[in-house]
């Protein structure tokens, strides 16, 4: 699995079709079942799982537990390596970076910026690379020898 | 050369930049020039824009121009260096204060990347990384963030280096070997 991570309109998107130009892409569905990815998977391609905010956004409406909410992330998160090895899928996921900004003054921001930090940090303990987006340029993060390539 | 050089507020953006376009100007020779986009809307601003002036010191030839930049170069000598201080102020006065379009933006900047490149200008450009944060929640606001997002792009992607700075400190984005 791998992972691009990147503020808003830095060029998550395009860096990853063009890297990925064959892969079918699945968008989450804000109040849809987390793993509507499962009906795009296909045997042997490359699945690109985007539309984490607006899907978190919503489900912190009706699920008033955090944690709960990150535990089914967690779940779904493990998940998906398995399904990779299952069906010989590769992942890509695209999430967005949110916590760099000033700390919210509504609670349900500051709880949809905590959750979206925690699913970052949980998808890169499950992903073989990390990238990082910024304005069109992507660089590698965190494992040895994967610097980027700044494209 | 053109540099882009951004990072959050009060990172030492334009310090480091101040110091990119010292750097070039001592190899390259010609004039230093300083192009603000600023525009003085209140006491805060006019003591920011004068604390900038004072810790760039002397040797910058000042150009004041909030929206027309590619048309500010033409009082460029060719062979210079020019410290364009910042896109985010223009990015909001091209949409908000004048009415033009993102698209003509996008061929404003370009033409002035092509115009510097012509006149053998080393250009520096500092702006500031404002899309980190949750996205913003009125559609005016997304506008400016997507608009400013697409010129930091363009710049990327056009930029024989690209830094951003974080507390003072140069990472490097792009074109390392010319440190």
């Amino acid at each position: 699995m791998q992972l691009f991570i990147g503020g808003a309109c830095a060029g998550k998107q395009e860096a990853v079709k063009s890297r990925f130009p064959e892969a079918s892409w699945c968008r989450l569905v804000p109040g849809r079942p987390l793993d509507i990815w499962r009906e795009q998977a296909m045997l042997g391609t490359t699945l690109v799982v985007t539309g984490w905010l607006p899907w978190l956004e919503e489900a912190l409406r009706s699920e008033t537990d955090d944690d709960a909410l990150y535990l089914m992330l967690v779940e779904e998160l493990q998940a998906l390596p398995e399904a990779e090895r299952k069906d010989a899928l590769d992942v890509v996921l695209i999430l967005p970076e949110v916590g760099r900004g000033i700390v919210p003054m509504a609670a349900g921001d500051r709880r949809l910026r905590d959750l979206v930090g925690r699913l970052g940090q949980e998808a890169v303990a499950h992903a073989a690379r990390v990238w990082y987006v910024r304005h069109g340029l992507v660089q590698g993060l965190g494992q040895p020898g994967n610097t980027g390539d700044s494209r | 050369m053109i540099a882009f050089v951004s990072g959050g507020a009060r990172s030492g953006k334009s310090r480091f930049a101040e110091q990119l376009a010292r750097d070039w100007h001592r190899q390259s020779g010609g004039k230093r020039y300083y192009l603000a986009t600023a525009r003085v809307a209140d006491d805060e601003m006019a003591d920011r824009i004068a604390r900038h002036r004072r810790e760039r010191g002397e040797g910058w030839i000042t150009l004041e121009e909030p929206r027309l930049l590619d048309e500010a170069l033409d009082s460029v000598e060719p062979g210079s260096t020019l410290l364009l201080d910042c896109l985010t102020l223009w990015a909001s006065q091209w949409l908000f204060g004048s009415g033009f379009s993102e698209a003509e933006g996008e061929r404003m900047l370009a033409a002035l990347l092509g115009k510097v490149r012509q006149n053998t200008i080393g250009l520096v450009v500092v702006s500031n990384d404002i899309n980190e944060d949750l996205p913003p929640a009125d559609p005016e606001t997304w506008r400016y963030l997507a608009f400013l997002q697409g010129r930091h792009r363009q710049l990327a992607t056009e930029a024989d280096r690209v830094v951003e700075v974080v507390a003072g400190v140069p990472l490097d984005w792009k074109g390392m070997a010319e440190r």
